[in-house]
């Protein structure tokens, strides 16, 4: 998958296999995430499917009825069909290219998808859709023709050849198509047959006329169910005629045809294996014997269809007790089942969410959500975080899941792994944006700590700084003054200039600004400024106490100026600093440690400070006497 | 269903007792009866050893990673009774410390959530259960509750930080009030739940009484903001059991048995967000079990762990880091 980057809407295509995130139970499937956003939909945001759909559906309900909703579902609905079938495609294109060993793989994958578009288009049509009976069997007939696809290969076999109707494979195909309800093709087929062997022209053209009169509901089509009914009825029992009279009779082709359009079950079955499947069995019985089939009644049918088909020589698979809930109409079923035959989450999550929004969902009251939509989305939602890129996807899911989303987000967006700085940036993003803040602050404490650790002072400051931890930010400007100390110089000068506020954090963190500005003041010769704010630090007792020996250094070249810098004031201030630290007395609060070394230096440092401030002292005395007042 | 997606050839030359990923599911630490401790760069598919670490005398029962916040950081503890602190420090490992407190083995170590620091626990065969908190500079403060179970202690596993009242930010550099628990499971059947009083000592707040033989693990459940608390728990009974507390102040735990297995139970793991258990037991089986609409436990999977498979812990990813 592509790195996923903030707001845009990207297509994250199949994965390749190696990336073994949800597998299926079918077959050595492996990842498959695929959420290509209808191209009419720019939104904002990194997981365009479920998130579209849902702006969408808002959209809608503030407006209309049930009806403009419906339409919008459906459109929704062939919308993931589409992606399913686009990954089916790319899988195609992208595995068969590169490494025909992987055939076995991608085919099985493959399959995989055409089996989760198969479901889901019958979801669409029973529970979305809601075909009432007549529309519902040409739905079906659409469906059964969109996945029982060898007819169109077949076809271009036979049609190309010299003598179409000469072809080995001839009758096959006009009995497929016979089949699949498409007649106008059938009998195409017929009068080529015509044309090639005018014997059996005759009977030919039977044919075709009992095919062009089939009545079929088509859309558009103003008559009603029970007009549709009746005329049906009369041209079934023309059908059964024909057979009583034995027309036929000199082509066993056509007169198979024949029984297979009064719905004889036994012909039907005699064509298993261009039927191919129970319920293209299905689909065919009903077409021929009860084209009027309600809703309701699908059920027996399948489930004959299912036990004829198998005819006791196999058993049943998980598709086709999935496919049998759905007929049966029971959702919570085909959901379950789907669960569990399929170990991938992304599935039953959009499926469930979707069917939530037609309101067809009862809410069960589930420990994890309120229901079995965020049930499953929190489960798909999680599978996506342990993927290095897909984790934003993850994030706009659990977004989505009102009860248990965001400590289930809590608690996943502190396991990713923050490899770069950027990784990190990002998934601090997200926490800000929810106000995550104990999350804002873990991650800001892990990432200072591994600064300190690389030594990146001016990164962790910042880090601790945007966790808000005062701790942290004294240790760290400890630290930068421990190196000053050492090396005599900051480093990071433009964030500790910079500080604002943030100074503010930790008494610390505000002494290093301070410091910092002192010798800013200094360097831009502003003395009088700086001489009180080196004062200041000390008698406020911002400065920690280890320090005040360097404090008192960095005051000397103020001490040695030309000009008084300090009053008579500030100088007794400084020497009484300087007792203070010369005395050794312990002074609460601090360890033995800080006190002043009994060192050489140390006492030549103090010698030079105490000549500089006795003689500051007197300047400022002399000053301040001979100025008007005092 | 539960694939495998990684199989790691740890080449330990014994018993496998303890397997553990790291914060962020990219490490996995091992550690044997063979005496060492291994840890594995386990990125995208990928299994190479970064560390041998040698330094017990005995088997090493139990590894736990600490929060990445602390650094790279494990603890492991062993038969020889001691407990040894590793850290990664400039891209090799070393040992960082050796506790030697217990009179006997060190069954279990557990890091305590890292609100509160840098703090372990460890249970022991003596019967003790000590703790130790890193106070900086490479010291560390113990503190030991002598005879927390007759015979021994085989597992410590804490309770997840929740503070107290309302979490509004609290004034900076001070720390706030947390009430530190923790859980233990012993060789008296029991399991105890222990609180830190005001004055730093621990205190035996819970006995949880159903186990008919030796408690060899608890689990405490990560919080996913409920009210209720829960503790899995299993034992040489073969049963394991899900004990919940409604309310933080009822203290009222109820257990309900998961399942009866017919081997002994070893050890008992939640997922991150506490809604998957991972049960691992002597019949060489590790399952997971999930609850139903219903209040009823289900397993959801079967893994066998002799086909060459990895333990719950791989699969599971990140498991109670706590």
């Amino acid at each position: 998958g592509k790195e996923l980057d903030g707001e845009p809407t990207v297509t994250v295509r199949a994965v390749n296999s190696r990336k073994n995130q949800m597998c299926f139970d079918w077959g050595p499937g492996r990842l498959l995430v695929s959420n290509e956003p209808p191209s009419n939909k720019k939104e904002m945001c990194s997981c365009p499917f479920i998130y579209i759909i849902r702006k969408d559906v808002d959209r809608i309900d503030e407006r209309l009825t049930g009806k403009i909703q419906k339409s919008q579902l459906v459109r929704v609905s062939k919308n993931y069909r589409s992606v399913i079938r686009a990954c089916m495609e790319e899988c195609t294109s992208v595995f068969a290219a590169k490494d025909p060993a992987n055939g076995r793989q991608f085919s099985s994958q493959v399959s995989i998808l055409s089996a989760m578009e198969l479901i889901w288009n019958l979801c669409e049509i029973l529970f979305i859709e809601v075909a009432p009976a007549g529309p519902l069997l040409l739905h079906l007939l659409d469906w059964v023709r969109l996945h029982v696809c060898e007819v169109d290969s077949l076809s271009a076999d036979v049609l190309g050849s010299e003598n179409p109707s000469k072809h080995d494979s001839f009758w096959n195909l006009v009995t497929i198509l016979v089949l699949q309800g498409r007649l106008d093709e059938a009998r195409q087929m017929l009068s080529k047959e015509a044309d090639a062997s005018p014997a059996s022209a005759g009977i030919c053209r039977i044919m075709g006329d009992l095919m062009r009169t089939m009545p079929i509901l088509s859309p558009g089509n103003t008559q009603t169910l029970t007009e549709l009914e009746l005329k049906w009825q009369h041209w079934h029992e023309e059908c059964e005629r024909y057979l009583q009279d034995s027309t036929f009779a000199t082509s066993p082709h056509l007169e198979s045809l024949l029984k297979i359009m009064l719905g004889d079950e036994a012909a039907l079955l005699e064509q298993k294996e261009l039927l191919s499947n129970w319920y293209h069995f299905l689909v065919t019985r009903l077409l021929y014997s009860n084209p009027t089939v309600k809703p309701i009644d699908l059920h027996y049918y399948a489930q004959s269809s299912l036990d004829l088909f198998l005819g006791g020589e196999s058993s049943p698979e998980p598709l086709d007790n999935i496919l049998l809930a759905a007929f049966e109409f029971d959702i919570h079923q085909v959901i379950k089942e789907c669960s569990i035959a399929l170990s991938n989450w992304w599935f039953v999550a959009h499926l469930t969410d979707l069917l939530d929004h037609c309101k067809l969902l009862q809410s069960h009251n589930l420990y994890f959500g309120s229901n079995m939509r965020e049930f499953l989305l929190l489960e798909y939602a999680s599978g996506l975080f342990a993927h290095p890129s897909l984790w934003q996807l993850g994030v706009d899911y659990f977004d989505y899941c009102p009860e248990l989303g965001r400590v289930s987000l809590e608690l996943h967006i502190e396991r990713i792994p923050l490899n770069t700085e950027q990784k990190a940036l990002k998934v601090l993003r997200v926490c800000e944006q929810r106000q995550m803040t104990e999350q804002v602050r873990s991650i800001c404490k892990i990432l200072a700590m591994k600064a300190v650790r690389n030594n990146r002072l001016g990164s962790a400051l910042s880090w601790s700084i945007r966790a808000k931890d005062a701790a942290f930010a004294t240790l760290v400007s400890d630290r930068f003054l421990r190196d000053y100390c050492e090396r005599g110089c900051f480093s990071d000068l433009d964030l500790i200039d910079n500080l604002g506020p943030a100074m503010m954090l930790s008494d610390r963190l505000t002494f290093l600004g301070k410091y910092r500005e002192f010798h800013r003041m200094y360097g831009e010769k502003r003395f009088a400024d700086a001489a009180s704010l080196l004062l200041s630090l000390m008698t406020s007792r911002i400065a920690p106490r280890s320090f005040w020996m360097t404090l008192l250094t960095d005051a000397l070249p103020l001490l040695e100026q030309k000009q008084v810098i300090f009053s008579a004031e500030q100088t007794y201030e400084l020497m009484r600093c300087l007792e203070d630290l010369t005395s050794r007395r312990p002074v609460h609060g601090e360890s033995d440690t800080e006190q002043l070394q009994d060192d050489d230096i140390e006492t030549t440092k103090v010698e030079m400070l105490r000549l500089s401030l006795a003689r500051n002292l007197a300047r400022a005395i002399i000053r301040e006497g001979s100025l008007e007042g005092s | 269903m539960v694939s495998v997606i990684n199989t790691v050839d740890t080449s330990h030359e014994d018993m496998i007792h303890d397997a553990q990923m790291d914060y962020y599911g990219t490490r996995l630490a091992t550690c044997s009866s063979d005496r060492s401790v291994k840890i594995f760069d386990v990125r995208n598919g990928g299994q190479i050893l970064i560390a041998d670490l040698r330094g017990h005398e005995g088997p090493v029962w139990q590894v736990a990673w600490a929060h990445p916040m602390y650094g790279n950081i494990l603890a492991s503890c062993s038969y020889d009774r001691k407990v040894i602190i590793w850290r990664e420090e400039n891209g090799t490992w070393e040992k960082s410390h050796e506790h030697a407190g217990h009179d006997s083995s060190v069954n279990s170590v557990c890091w305590a959530p890292h609100d509160y620091g840098l703090i372990l626990a460890c249970g022991s065969s003596d019967g003790a259960i000590s703790l130790l908190t890193y106070t900086g500079e490479g010291q560390w403060e113990v503190k030991k509750i002598n005879n927390a179970h007759t015979i021994g202690c085989n597992a410590v596993s804490w309770a997840p930080a929740v503070v107290p009242g309302s979490l509004i930010d609290q004034p900076s550099g001070q720390k706030p009030n947390y009430i530190k628990r923790f859980a233990s499971g012993g060789c008296d059947n029991l399991i105890k739940l222990w609180k830190e009083e005001e004055d730093g000592q621990w205190k035996e707040e819970q006995k949880l009484e159903a186990h008919s033989d030796w408690v060899r693990d608890v689990a405490w459940a990560p919080s996913i903001g409920l009210p209720t608390s829960t503790i899995a728990s299993c034992s040489q009974d073969g049963r394991v059991f899900i004990w919940t507390c409604d309310d933080a102040s009822s203290n009222t735990w109820s257990p309900k048995l998961l399942h009866k297995f017919n081997d002994v139970v070893w050890h008992v793991s939640w997922s991150i967000t506490a809604n998957i258990l991972a049960v691992s037991g002597g019949d060489n089986k590790v399952t997971l079990w999930k609850e139903s609409v219903d209040g009823q436990w289900v397993c959801i999977s079967d893994v066998n762990k002799g086909q060459g498979s990895v333990s719950a812990s791989v699969t599971e990813g990140q498991q109670n880091e706590q």
